[in-house]
């Protein structure tokens, strides 16, 4: 008799989870629908992320055509080094000029004209006060100095150092002129057969190898983080407050939990094929990433995930549409100056530090630089990180929105 | 009363927010396949009563003995049970409906709800379109781009979509024009034969009283009267029978003069010059109302003979309330 009345039970069990299966399956098409019906929400969603990557492409290539850069050289080079048989001093060896035809054959090295490309500091004694004006007035990007030992240290065997001031107001074009810079470099050690000397790593350690497009490449590694977050944000921020009928809703045996889960797995799935999308389109447009894809994708997975958990936190507190878009705003301009982006963590006060840190994007950067420029694995502290806000999130607006007032 | 035969069963009734009583001693029992109206201006406690009976209103704040389809919504654990018993329609449509679907996908989503089968609802929405003449052409168009009055028609077969025992409208007719009230009026009443479905009809319009087989007054939380309309009305003095005058120049202080008259009632003012009057035994004392007005020298202009409708009673029934509130 017990025995039939607990398989009863079980029975009965069974079909209420059926029941509330085939609902929550039933939310997540209504779901689909409502985002197929909103013809934006799709363009924003899955065809404006793509279509920026290759709109920042097409005018990094624009800007990343041979484009020589200004410049101006100064030699402290003494020309002269002492024997070490005798210790005498000799002139024997004289590299700086091998090295200014060097520049001069660079076609990524523009010397200035009609001021002479070239200043003898020994002869010219304001020669950097006037090379500094000129890099000011942005005459010039670029200031190459040629230290008093230059030609000693080659002719002795010796690693040889050249010195770059480089303008550092456009943080984008650096890296081209320092690559532009490597150019006269390399003529210079093959045409005075120093090659040994100068131990070239082709993929410099943390900066972007000279056959891919580095601005395409430093603009995207700003770019990616902000796209999965942003766009994740913007996409599920009015989702809850804006669908009048969950009043209705409410008033058929759907559970609260079901029409908010479906939501979730709705907006991951389109953040999911986003994701990929974002980095098909950007890896097509020649994306140097050192760490493994999958890391990529799961990190920008992650963030976005948070993105979609901020919004639907949002939108399940918000009263109106407006109050939803306001506290968008709010979180998100505080998200990003506080995400490390534009001003170092590390230069912020102490209590803003704290407060950054806790933030989802202050840990992304890192985390998707990392993959992209130094092949780190993405399981590593800010991962976690992100794994936590995203499930205080998940959590919160699920309490949030069982608690929610509505009336039909 | 007996709680297990009615289909909606509510005895002593409080409802209580923070100190503020909304809902006083209610207590009405209703038969299966009745229309119900409940009417009260704004602020008299039928929508919150109403959402006791749909599950949406936590016990703490309400205390007595209810049952909807013999189940009671104390329990949280009843709520899934009852909530697939019941319809509702929300006075706004934008509340029931998903503008940016057609007809069949509203109805594919809220049947889900329900685990009604996808065929089975089907057939079930052809079946409530045809009921409420909503044409086969419309069915494939987005709700955004239908009228008003078809908007309004979804939104009923929505509510009788499950084929609920109960179905509760708030305000059908608020903000509809004259004949769409009307036919809005005769399309629930047709869903009511056809189906059998009860209903719970809120209401401050009071031509929904036609439909209705019986109505609910209700003021400042209190249930005044609970009858058939007929019947409320026929209990008025001379059956409802209702005098009225155009009087010229009408003024506070000639009606005061009308009411020294003792069989006299209950005077209205139905319009600028227009009284109408309710007294007792009207076959006998109209003839001696009319000659004492004009003892008092009060000039009448027309005299016609009346039934009072459901709004009259209503206004009757209101405004005694609140000379006795004023007496007290």
């Amino acid at each position: 008799m017990m025995k039939k009345k607990e398989g009863k039970e079980k029975k009965k069990a069974i079909q209420k989870h059926k029941a509330s299966f085939f609902r929550f399956l039933k939310q997540i098409k209504k779901e689909f629908k409502l985002l197929w019906t909103d013809k934006f929400n799709i363009l924003l969603a899955l065809v404006l992320p793509p279509a920026i990557i290759l709109l920042i492409a097409f005018t990094a290539t624009a800007s990343s055509e041979i484009n020589p850069v200004d410049c101006i050289v100064i030699s402290y080079d003494s020309n002269s080094f002492i024997n070490p048989n005798n210790l005498t001093e000799s002139f024997e060896a004289n590299y700086t000029l091998p090295y200014v035809q060097a520049v001069n054959q660079s076609i990524y090295l523009n010397p200035i004209e009609p001021e002479s490309l070239f200043y003898n500091a020994s002869e010219e004694i304001y020669a950097m006060d006037k090379a500094r004006d000129y890099l000011k007035a942005g005459i010039i990007s670029i200031i190459i100095v040629l230290p008093i030992d230059f030609s000693e240290m080659l002719f002795l065997g010796m690693p040889g150092m050249i010195e770059c001031i480089v303008d550092g107001s456009n943080m984008l074009k650096i890296q081209d002129n320092l690559n532009a810079v490597l150019d006269s470099v390399k003529i210079f050690t093959s045409e005075n057969n120093l090659t040994p000397q100068f131990v070239f790593q082709e993929i410099e350690v943390l900066s972007i190898p000279s056959n891919f497009n580095s601005a395409f490449n430093s603009i995207v590694v700003f770019i990616l983080p902000l796209f999965s977050f942003g766009l994740a944000m913007v996409l599920t921020i009015l989702v809850v407050v804006k669908e009048k009928p969950i009043a209705r809703l409410l008033l058929t045996p759907v559970q609260r939990f079901e029409i908010l889960l479906s939501k979730y797995v709705t907006y991951s799935t389109i953040l999911s094929i986003q994701t990929a999308l974002i980095i098909g389109t950007s890896l097509f447009q020649g994306l140097y990433c050192v760490g493994n894809l999958l890391d990529l994708f799961i990190a920008m997975f992650m963030l976005g995930f948070t993105g979609v958990g901020l919004g639907l936190f949002v939108s399940c507190f918000s009263k109106t549409k407006t109050e939803a878009n306001q506290f968008f705003f709010m979180f998100f301009i505080v998200i990003i100056v506080l995400s490390g982006l534009f001003i170092p963590i590390d230069a912020m006060p102490l209590y803003l530090r704290i407060f950054a840190w806790i933030l989802p994007l202050s840990h992304a950067n890192p985390m998707i630089m990392g993959i992209l420029t130094k092949g780190n694995s993405v399981f590593g502290f800010d991962f976690y990180w992100l794994v936590g806000i995203g499930t205080f999130l998940f959590i919160s607006s699920f309490i949030i929105f069982q608690r929610k007032q509505y009336e039909a | 009363m007996n709680s297990d035969k009615d289909i909606v069963f509510i005895d002593d009734l409080n409802v209580k927010f923070g100190k503020k009583r909304v809902v006083k001693n209610v207590s009405l029992s209703v038969k299966p396949g009745e229309i119900i109206g409940v009417f009260g201006i704004s602020g008299a406690g039928k929508t919150t009563m109403i959402r006791v009976l749909t599950c949406q209103i936590n016990k703490k704040h309400w205390t007595g003995n209810v049952k909807i389809t013999g189940i009671s919504p104390e329990k949280k654990k009843n709520h899934p049970k009852i909530l697939s018993k019941i319809g509702y329609v929300p006075q706004l449509e934008e509340l029931n409906l998903y503008y940016d679907f057609k007809p069949v996908a509203n109805i594919d989503t809220f049947a889900s709800t329900y685990g009604v089968p996808v065929k089975k609802a089907k057939k079930i929405a052809e079946n409530l379109f045809t009921i409420l003449d909503i044409p086969e052409d419309t069915w494939k168009k987005k709700l955004a781009k239908m009228s008003g009055g078809e908007k309004k028609r979804v939104s009923m077969a929505l509510g009788l979509i499950h084929q609920p025992d109960i179905l509760f409208l708030d305000e059908p007719t608020t903000g509809v024009d004259a004949y769409k009230r009307y036919s809005i009026l005769s399309y629930l009443k047709k869903l009511n034969r056809e189906l059998g479905t009860t209903m719970f009809i809120i209401s401050h319009d009071m031509e929904c009283s036609l439909v209705c087989d019986k109505a609910a007054i209700m003021r400042n939380g209190e249930l005044l009267e609970f009858g058939k309309p007929v019947d409320l009305i026929a209990s008025l003095p001379s059956n409802g029978t209702i005098a009225t005058f155009t009087i010229e120049g009408i003024s506070k202080k000639k009606i005061e003069l009308i009411k020294e008259f003792k069989p006299v009632v209950n005077i209205i003012r139905a319009g600028n010059d227009v009284i109408e009057i309710l007294i007792d035994n009207y076959e006998k004392n109209i003839s001696k109302l009319i000659e004492f007005m004009l003892e008092k020298k009060i000039k009448i202009n027309e005299m016609s003979r009346e039934t009072a409708t459901f709004r009259r009673y209503f206004q009757i029934r209101v405004q005694r309330e609140e000379e006795k509130e004023r007496t007290k």
